[in-house]
């Protein structure tokens, strides 16, 4: 995979895993709600890679949000990259500064820095302050990751899509007990979709199973092995130990390819 | 028998593995404590076994020579007399033959009566086309008051003998010719009429089998697991009638395709009992029967018959591959939801 190969898959799953859960933090996080109540914008993240613009765009209308990895034409904010390098390491929490586009939005502009920046509890070493970011950091890596994933086959990984195209239909599910956090990865012969909640239309080849908040914020960023996470119940995982394994794998893969 | 599961055995293995055998052991055990029991043979008391029944209690063993309609009436009579009948013959004649005196004079009045249906599906072989029971689930299925048990393997047959006692009314057991390869290594599992057992759990398709087809359900769900990492969950539907509704439906739910093997015709049998829980659930699930095709057997082993019609090991994994290819919920749309 050459550097611009990975860029652009660091970029896809930037742009359809890390922006969407920017709904997470508007329905779960009081003071976004508030912060966003009656308010209408769209903002754009464009990057230059050779010769085309890479970008998506969110629309915030009123609490209801909507995001596509699609370039408008009259956004009422841009961010706009001289390269998808550069907006990803914005996304990923190093010092960037883009173009903007928009400044007279400032009412908007200054809401979505402070989005871009509860964004960064998804870093592996932002630590939670309180009960409520514990569970949006949890809640909020959880669906990126999902969703992650199935970009990482979208994308072409070529150690994803060997292993999903090996596998018949299976549903990987994540979810903390007690908590309306829960997610899935379903896989079928090479094709991915992540969605959110439980999969009810069958049982999940591999549930990972988390019994409290607590319990899933060191697995999920990666300060306890796997195997020590499940001896201490920290993690429960149903089903084969060898797709978990490998699942587990991945998950890691996205980490690195966001740090 | 070795224990891969291939065709190698001894005689001094056949006490151990022979459904027939050890039903006419546990019918002499159980003939000790309940002096109600009967045996009826119609000249095949070596053939069925009950003939270890009829030497420890002669005085209450019957011989009706070849005239298995005239036993099956005569059981109905010991029956009404408060006597426990315990009838044996090949199950060519106990569901075709003798069927209309099963239906009227046995189960019309919801008899007492035990049949033990020996030679079932292609059991019998060599001995050809006319013995070959394909048709006798789907007959006795269809009869009111009835029950259905296609035990697995000698361990479960001991378990169904003893377990139809409980029931009051006619009990249809249909066992093998003999040499079907053991599936269970203890009784302590829990059989009881009417209930399925997993015998492996899995979540990408659920195997359903009866009879000696059990084995070769495992043998396959384990190669399966181990050279596709497909993970099947097996259930050994042992009880066709009345049929395991609730291991049916967690089958349809949970895995969402579902396969069925038998050594009967597909049409009537296991394949059709599942089949029809499914049709009136309305709910999706890719689903498959395997049996013998509409048509007369050929000679010839019985293995080669069950490879030829794809119901051992082989043909098992063969049919769950091509099972796998199949859509149970078409996705249209395969972009991720927020």
């Amino acid at each position: 995979m050459t550097e611009n190969e990975k860029e652009i898959l660091v970029s896809k799953i930037i742009l359809h895993a890390v922006l969407p859960v920017i709904k997470v933090l508007l329905e779960d996080h009081p003071t976004f709600r508030k912060r966003f109540e009656n308010i209408k914008g769209t903002v754009q993240f464009i990057a230059k890679n050779g010769d085309e613009n890479i970008g998506a765009y969110v629309k915030f209308d009123n609490l209801n949000f909507e995001t596509a990895p699609e370039i408008l034409e009259k956004p009422d904010i841009t961010f706009k990259f001289s390269s998808l390098k550069k907006m990803n390491d914005f996304f990923t929490g190093k010092l960037v500064l883009p173009k903007i586009k928009g400044w007279k939005n400032f009412s908007l502009l200054w809401r979505i820095f402070s989005v871009l920046l509860a964004l960064k509890l998804l870093m592996p070493d932002a630590k939670p302050k309180n009960t409520l970011e514990k569970k949006l950091k949890v809640k909020l890596t959880l669906y990126m990751v999902s969703t992650a994933l199935s970009q990482l086959n979208k994308a072409g990984d070529p150690d994803m899509v060997k292993w999903t195209s090996q596998q018949p239909e299976r549903i990987y599910q994540w979810s903390v007990d007690n908590e309306d956090i829960a997610c899935w990865l379903k896989v079928k012969a090479g094709q991915t979709k992540s969605g959110r909640g439980m999969y009810t239309l069958r049982k999940p080849f591999i549930h990972m199973r988390f019994p409290n908040i607590d319990s899933a914020l060191p697995v999920l960023t990666n300060s306890v092995e796997t195997v020590q996470a499940m001896a201490q119940g920290l993690v429960i995982i149903e089903g084969s130990p060898e797709y978990a394994g490998k699942l587990g794998d991945f998950m890691l893969k996205i980490a690195d390819l966001l740090t | 028998m070795s224990p891969e599961g291939g065709l190698t055995w001894t005689v001094y293995d056949a006490d151990n593995m022979t459904q027939a055998e050890i039903y006419g052991f546990v019918l002499s055990e159980l003939g000790k404590t309940n002096p109600k029991i009967v045996g009826l043979s119609a000249d095949l008391a070596k053939s069925t076994k009950i003939g270890k029944f009829g030497e420890k209690f002669p005085d209450r063993f019957f011989n009706f020579g070849i005239a298995e309609q005239n036993m099956f009436g005569v059981a109905a009579g010991l029956a009404k007399a408060g006597l426990l009948p315990f009838v044996s013959t090949f199950s060519v004649f106990a569901s075709m033959r003798a069927v209309e005196f099963l239906r009227t004079d046995i189960c019309y009045q919801n008899l007492n009566v035990k049949v033990i249906a020996t030679h079932g599906g292609t059991s019998f072989g060599s001995a050809g086309t006319t013995h070959h029971s394909i048709e006798d689930l789907s007959i006795i299925r269809a009869i009111p008051n009835i029950q259905l048990i296609v035990p697995a393997d000698s361990v479960e047959t001991a378990l169904a003998v003893q377990a139809c006692l409980e029931v009051q009314g006619p009990v249809y057991i249909r066992i093998g010719r003999g040499f079907e390869p053991r599936v269970y290594q203890t009784d302590q599992y829990g059989f009881k009429i009417g209930k399925a057992v997993e015998m492996k759990p899995g979540t990408d398709l659920t195997i359903i089998a009866c009879g000696a087809v059990v084995y070769h359900a495992v043998e396959a769900a384990n190669i399966l697991e181990r050279e596709d990492g497909i993970s099947a969950r097996v259930l050994n539907m042992h009880t066709i009638k009345p049929i395991d509704t609730e291991a049916i439906m967690k089958a349809v739910t949970e895995t969402r395709r579902i396969i069925t093997f038998e050594d009967h015709n597909y049409i009537g049998g296991l394949g059709s009992a599942v089949g029809e829980i499914i049709a009136e659930s309305g709910k999706g699930c890719a689903f498959t029967r395997v049996g013998l095709p509409d048509q007369y057997t050929p000679h010839g082993y019985p293995e080669d018959l069950m490879h030829y019609y794809k119901i051992d090991t082989d043909g098992i994994i063969e049919k769950v591959r091509e099972l796998l290819g199949k859509e149970f919920e078409k996705e249209e749309n395969w972009e991720d939801e927020y």
